[in-house]
């Protein structure tokens, strides 16, 4: 046994050190366009102190380290090593729902805790959390949130980090730290009997400690729990469905909720999208996309808590007339969609296997934030992207999600292809490659640099690279915090 | 000191010959009295900020710039300020240089559709909120009030206030921001960066937002903000504020979609079970406890005194023998205001019945002496636009609030009379305004959505009397005694001790020091510390912006 | 009182910076949010009230001296008394105007008057106007005007016409048409002519304050040597000296300006339209005549303390707030002029924007003071209306030559005219 392997050992014990654990498979482009090197081990810790160890062993021994809280596949790159013998610190393991505080609505969560594992013990409680759309069945609930996922109901999110509040954090210098609340330490029951509870995103303090590990793809710290804030679960619950032709059709109406507040899950999605999550297999898929229309607005209302009928009919009545207003009618079901089917699905978490890659069974992402009234020249822009590059367009999935209460919206576009064949591939990352330059030089903000991403977003913009890169040394002074990602 | 003639020189030839002084007078208007208003520190008698080695206002980023890398030149200390509220906004070392940013106060953009707007350091509440509402959108003013500006509390201080439960605090509301770093560098945080446009204030990657500002921001050391977007929200009433009435009773009538209720609870419970119900229930644009900072046992002759404008503080007396006026002083003592405001009628009719539903849940009422067209009206006009900021100091000329409880709704409501009975039993010594000890006030959602409150114990007193300001101090010392052997932790009548000391200048060091090390989480300020580093290499702010550095243990 | 006696003031002024901006309440747009002229064009805090708070305190403790700059801050506030409004809408023990007219008083007692002013005041003593033009020509606006002279004969009601009016041929036709529409209407009004003097109300607004009351007393034995029981202007300026100045002088005389006597006489039908204006217009409120226009209420008393450090006044002091000033009866003629269409600006009445005109600031500094007319010529503009009415000279004479400047086809008129055109 090597002496990092012993090590490795003494503080997670030996069961829990893997020797080679290999890349994994690839369901996207991630490792054509830049290529994964092999960790020496995968670790996995249990507990803080353990993940604690682990880092001050790796700036001892400047080895390399490489968070992972979520199962595969990963779909964007950001676990895979860019450096060899990197070490994988796996936090799956770390599953435990510490706290679910019904009053004060907040959970406390190690960073394995998956949306299916949380959503059930918080509706024991009467609670929920806002998901984003189709989580993969094991995606953690701390991974998804750090990566800013954006989650179906813009109207919670008061903040882009929403509902992602207090963090425990062992930064990559190997210093644990309480960012949020920060003095509550949210795990000392006493605390909380004290009505001292991790409620608290920002601070403590003139910084901002948990926007630095925010989409920071694991460089910075390793969040080991996280306090978040839950809703509450509604007793009464009903989806509709909003047919449009185009995609402006529909931009008007979604503003006009926005403004309002009303519904709750709200997003929008093209008819190849909504085929690839209500099927189950690629030629449903096709059939689907097919029969829906090209365009769907899907709403949800929901009441819990206090007079919850009376809201649902009252918003289902008003958000019928902003429907009218802009031509448009709320539908329970369009040709191939039911709401009950459609509603059963949002909120679960993505069947298996993972909803994007049903169809072909790999597919590549192009997301980004923009403003809702220029989601539509961004869907130009991609489908004339694809048609140059002979990709068809038909099979582009597009899901339109406003965010922070209307004020951005994420863009989404999903790229099926068939992992078996090199023409698709390459046909594939030709698209990903020409339109992300292109909807970048329209302004799509790549507000998640994965892959190459990162070096168009911070080539464009050397201050923020040059900020980026100073918060990194101070935080991760070896660099050894998933190296070679973002401006790192 | 004055400045090196050649510097002087410089600096006007960057702003111009009118838009730079050092004459003394008028830099004597550019400090403040620490015998003063939410200074958090104090307060201490006749003792004022540091007079300014020069007051500078530019007109532009470029001259934000020019500036800033002047003083980097020759290592002189500056801080800017837009609208000058409170001592945090001047400067705690002599010979700085004082930016009033008052002439960038332009309104860039509003942005209808996406709602946010972009504004310049000058830009106030009261301006944004009136430009906004042409076009159905509305803006958070935090609770420094409609005259203080926008950027500032968003990138700079608390941002704080009345309409954090709908609207959203500041620290939420801002999007992308641009900031002339302490080095004179320009950095355009967000989607800005990316040349994308104002909307997100995030990413890319590790949103660098986090140096700009955390829970707090850096109180002018660090740096200038000259423009920031800030995420406005839905104004469902007409384009402008249809007021009436004879100063200073002015009052709005709005269309038949918006509430205003004071409400009060038979016990504390009861209060947080009614702000946890709220909160769960997603209802209402607006909740305060407001005005309660007049006092508990002052607060509706004050009211009386406010609505009638043949009315002054020297009826109060009369009011408070006045058998209906206490019998609703009695009947409001746990008391809070909310508005609601309908996007629609049903939303509005929903809107009401759940909340008599939560007041019937909670044992609540409706205190209708507060809720007659004319009182409701008003009380509705205050809290909107927070034109009115300026009562806090009604009485004798200063407040500063003490305890400063921050957490849940349980949390302020389980202390708070434990709180006000100490500031009672002080109040009784004369130094302060005896209002009954709880003057207890602040948000019911200190956070879009709710799940906070703020608990500020204001305490009035009279700034030009020494027995006064020194009276005030020995109960805030009392209140930090109490806060400390509670658990409380340092109240907010000593959150700026650790930054500026009673002669108006810098904490010493050793005092600093000793009380961040006291902190549960000193790290933090060993962080801060690496950022100004970072970031301020020649240490050009003052210490509002709080470090701890590697030898202090 | 000496400028000292207000250190407890300069001690409690919250600093808020609400003296910059009209009544939070009542604004409703960037543009047009803010009141002082002074910290609006010259941007630098001691340029408000606030600021000539920490200025005063700042020259009584020997903290500063004299200076240019010193000299700027203290005269270019137009005393409009904006500030006083908005500081008062939360504040009742703060009496900024009343500090700021202290301090201007004291910079004159000192030798620190600007040299524009002193010019001035050399030729009111000699010619007893402020317009630095023969005393002799005081008359001659009247001329032909069959009026009786108080200066010779016995009268009740006199109507002052004041410096502007009595030489500012451009201006002075509005005087003939009041005195005539007074005789008209039935009322035995009389006049001055050549013998009426200065009322002095521009010179204590410069800091000249023993001037002042020499006129005072002058003009108050005139009165009474003519019977004088009524006095009846159409100068804000003027209307303001008698009602609120003079009475602390001793003067007991009732004091009309003219748009409340001729709102009356229209109320009594003793004016009578028979002609249509079609116009569209929109109203300035005269400093002096709406939130300055209050009545002088006396007062003698002391500060006290109650509940602890509240304080108050012993008896009850009286408040002047804007809330009582003459800002109806000019509306109400407007409405009752057929053809007439009142359009309001954004800050009206006891928020009104000031003309650019008061406080010697006209005289001392004209750019900024046609930059403050001008700013009230854009703010009529954006009503959409004709013409921009008034009812003093001083704003009249200010809004025309500003909109000369700025090439602005914006009419402007004096209330009485509009009045004269109806009849």
């Amino acid at each position: 046994m090597n002496a990092k392997k012993a090590r490795l050992a003494e503080i997670v014990g030996p069961d829990h050190v893997i020797d080679d654990p290999g890349i994994g498979e690839s369901f996207t482009l991630d490792r054509t366009v830049r290529p994964a090197k092999r960790p020496s081990f995968k670790v996995r810790p249990k507990t803080v102190e353990q993940v604690r160890e682990i880092v001050l062993w790796a700036n001892e021994t400047l080895t390399p380290l490489v968070p992972v809280s979520s199962g595969a596949p990963h779909l964007r790159g950001d676990t895979l090593p860019s450096v060899p013998e990197a070490v994988i610190v796996d936090l799956a393991g770390m599953k435990r729902i510490l706290k679910i505080d019904r009053r004060n609505r907040l959970a406390l969560l190690e960073p394995g805790v998956t949306y299916s594992q949380l959503q059930p013990e918080l509706q024991k409680e009467g609670l929920r959390v806002i998901m984003p759309l189709l989580p993969r069945a094991n995606k953690s609930v701390i991974a998804s949130l750090l990566e800013r996922e954006p989650p179906m109901s813009p109207r919670y999110q008061w903040n882009l980090l929403e509902p992602l509040r207090s963090l425990e954090i062992v930064w990559g210098n190997g210093d644990r730290f309480y960012s949020g609340s920060g003095t509550f330490r949210g795990e000392r029951e006493e605390d909380w009997q004290q009505g001292l509870v991790p409620v608290q995103g920002p601070g403590p303090g003139q910084l901002d400690f948990y926007k630095f590990v925010s989409a920071a793809q694991g460089s910075m710290g390793i969040v080991t729990w996280a306090s978040v804030k839950c809703e509450v679960h509604p007793e009464f619950r009903k989806l509709f469905l909003v047919p449009g032709e185009r995609l402006a059709d529909l931009i008007d109406f979604t503003y006009r909720l926005l403004r309002f507040r009303f519904g709750d899950e709200l997003f929008l999605v093209n008819d190849a999208c909504l085929a690839y999550i209500l099927a189950q297999d690629e030629d449903k898929a096709v059939s689907l996309r097919n029969s829906l229309p090209p365009w769907t607005a899907v709403v949800g209302i929901t009441g819990g808590q206090v007079l919850p009928r009376e809201k649902v009919q009252a918003r289902q009545q008003d958000i019928q007339e902003l429907a009218q207003q802009s031509g448009l009618t709320l539908a329970s079901a369009l040709r191939g969609c039911h709401e009950g089917e459609l509603q059963a699905l949002l909120l679960n978490a993505s069947a298996e296997p993972y909803w994007k890659l049903r169809y072909k069974g790999g597919a590549q992402e192009i997301f980004f934030l923009s403003t809702l009234d220029r989601a539509a020249g961004y869907v130009a822009t991609m489908q004339a992207a694809a048609g140059e590059q002979q990709y068809p367009i038909s099979d582009i999935g597009i899901y339109v999600q406003p965010v922070h209460q209307g004020v951005g919206c994420h863009c989404e576009f999903i790229l099926p292809f068939d992992r078996g064949s090199q023409a698709e591939s390459v046909r594939t990352e030709a698209l990903f490659r020409d339109a992300s330059h292109r909807l970048f030089g329209q302004k799509a903000f790549f507000s998640r640099p994965y892959g190459i991403w990162a070096d168009m977003v911070y080539g464009a913009d050397e201050r923020t690279k040059m900020v980026t890169q100073k918060v990194k040394d101070i935080f991760d002074p070896n660099h050894l915090l998933n190296p070679g990602k973002l401006c790192f | 000191m004055a400045l090196p003639k050649e510097v002087y020189k410089a600096l006007k030839d960057i702003v111009g010959s009118e838009n730079i002084s050092d004459d003394p007078a008028l830099l004597d208007s550019y400090r403040y009295s620490l015998a003063h208003t939410a200074i958090h520190l104090g307060p201490y008698y006749d003792t004022f900020t540091p007079r300014g080695a020069a007051v500078l206002l530019p007109g532009s980023t470029g001259e934000v710039q020019a500036i800033v890398r002047l003083c980097n030149e020759h290592k002189i200390k500056f801080k800017a300020s837009s609208t000058f509220w409170s001592a945090q906004g001047y400067p705690s070392e002599d010979d700085t240089i004082q930016l009033d940013m008052r002439r960038m106060d332009r309104i860039l953009e509003i942005d209808e559709r996406n709602m946010f707007a972009v504004v310049e350091p000058g830009v106030i509440g009261a301006t944004l909120q009136a430009e906004a509402m042409k076009v159905g959108l509305n803006t958070h003013i935090a609770g420094s009030g409609c005259s203080c500006s926008v950027l500032a509390g968003a990138t700079s201080y608390f941002g704080s206030g009345p309409s954090n439960l709908y609207g959203g605090w500041h620290y939420e509301n801002l999007l992308g921001a641009e900031w002339v770093m302490p080095t004179g560098d320009l950095f355009r945080i967000g989607s800005l960066g990316s040349g994308c446009g104002w909307f997100c204030g995030e990413g890319p990657g590790p949103s660098m937002r986090g140096i700009a500002r955390g829970f707090l921001g850096a109180k002018g050391a660090m740096g200038v903000f000259t423009k920031c977007a800030i995420k406005l929200f839905a104004w469902p009433g007409p384009e402008s504020l249809p007021v009436e009435g004879t100063v200073p009773a002015y009052r709005v009538s709005l269309p038949d979609n918006f509430r205003a209720y004071t409400v009060a609870f038979p016990s504390w419970k009861a209060w947080a079970d009614a702000a946890y119900l709220i909160w769960d229930t997603g209802i209402g644009y607006l909740a305060h406890r407001q005005f309660n900072m007049f006092g508990r046992e002052l607060k509706y002759a004050m009211v009386k005194i406010l609505t009638d404008p043949s009315k002054t503080l020297g009826d109060l007396e009369e009011l408070l023998e006045d058998p209906e006026v206490q019998r609703v002083t009695e009947a409001s003592k746990r008391d809070f205001q909310i508005v609601l405001a309908g996007m629609t009628p049903r939303d509005l009719a929903w809107q009401e019945r759940a909340f008599d539903e939560i007041l019937a849940r909670t044992a609540g009422w409706k205190v209708e002496a507060m809720n007659q067209p004319d009182v409701a009206d008003w009380s509705l006009l205050y809290l909107l636009r927070l034109g009115h900021k300026n009562l806090n100091l009604v009485f004798g000329g200063s407040y500063d609030g003490c305890f400063g409880l921050l957490g849940t709704a349980d949390y302020g409501t389980t202390h708070v009379e434990e709180s006000g009975q100490l500031k009672k039993e002080w109040e009784e010594q004369g130094a302060v305004v005896q209002a009954g000890g709880d003057c207890t006030m602040g948000p019911i959602g200190g956070q879009g959505g709710g799940g906070t409150c703020l608990w500020e114990n204001f305490t009035c007193f009279d700034p030009y009397e020494r027995e006064s300001v020194e009276g005030t101090r020995a109960l805030f010392d009392a209140a930090t005694k109490l806060g400390l052997a509670r658990g409380w932790g340092v109240g907010m009548e000593k959150w700026n001790a650790q930054c500026r000391g009673p002669d108006g200048r810098t904490t010493p060091k050793e005092e600093r020091d000793r009380i961040h090390l006291s902190a549960p989480q000193p790290s933090v300020f060993r962080y801060q510390h690496k950022i100004r580093r970072a970031f301020n290499p020649n240490d050009l702010g003052d210490a509002y912006y709080e470090t701890l550095d590697d030898e202090a243990d | 009182m000496p400028l000292e006696d207000f250190a407890a003031e300069m001690d409690r002024c919250s600093q808020c910076s609400y003296c910059k901006w009209i009544p939070f309440d009542q604004v409703r747009s960037w543009r047009f949010a803010k009141n002082c002229p002074s910290v609006s064009y010259y941007n630098f805090n001691s340029y408000s009230a606030r600021g000539r708070y920490a200025v005063a305190r700042s020259l009584i403790r020997g903290q500063s001296g004299y200076s240019d700059t010193v000299r700027d801050i203290v005269f270019t506030c137009m005393t409009c008394g904006s500030c006083d409004v908005s500081c008062k809408v939360c504040r009742y023990n703060l009496e900024p105007l009343e500090m700021v007219r202290e301090l201007k008083f004291r910079l004159v007692e000192d030798g620190q008057g600007l040299e524009a002013h002193r010019a001035i005041i050399q030729s009111l003593d000699r010619e007893q106007n402020t317009m630095q033009r023969p005393r002799s020509g005081r008359g001659d606006w009247a001329d032909g005007l069959d009026v009786r002279r108080l200066a010779s004969e016995k009268g009740k009601v006199l109507f002052h016409a004041g410096c502007r009016l009595s030489y500012d041929e451009d201006l002075q036709q509005s005087a003939r048409a009041a005195v005539d529409l007074f005789r008209k209407a039935g009322v035995d009004v009389g006049i001055m002519g050549e013998q009426e003097m200065c009322c002095g109300g521009r010179i204590y607004a410069m800091g000249y304050r023993e001037e002042f009351a020499r006129f005072a007393r002058a003009n108050m034995a005139a009165w009474a040597r003519a019977g004088v029981e009524t006095i009846v202007t159409s100068c804000a300026d003027g209307y303001h000296a008698f009602k609120r100045l003079y009475p602390q002088l001793g003067s007991g005389v009732q004091v009309l300006h003219t748009v409340e006597f001729l709102a009356r006489l229209i109320q009594e039908k003793k004016i009578v339209f028979r002609l249509e204006v079609p116009m569209t217009v929109t109203y300035h409120d005269p400093c002096h005549l709406g939130r300055q226009g209050e009545p002088y209420v006396p007062w003698d008393g002391v500060e006290k303390k109650i509940k602890g450090q509240i304080v108050v006044y012993e008896p009850e002091r009286p408040r002047y707030n804007g809330a009582w000033g003459v800002y109806d009866p000019p509306r109400e003629i407007l409405r009752s002029i057929p053809g007439v269409e009142l359009v309001e600006m954004e800050r009206i009445r006891e928020y009104s924007w000031c003309c650019g005109a008061g406080g010697g600031v006209r005289e001392a500094y004209p750019e900024y003071s046609q930059w403050t007319a001008g700013e009230r010529i854009s703010e009529a503009i954006a009503t959409g209306a004709e013409a921009l009415v008034t009812a003093c000279p001083w704003c009249e004479r200010n809004f025309q030559d500003a909109a000369g400047t700025m090439g602005e086809p914006m009419q402007v008129y004096d209330l009485v005219e509009l009045v004269q055109k109806a009849v």
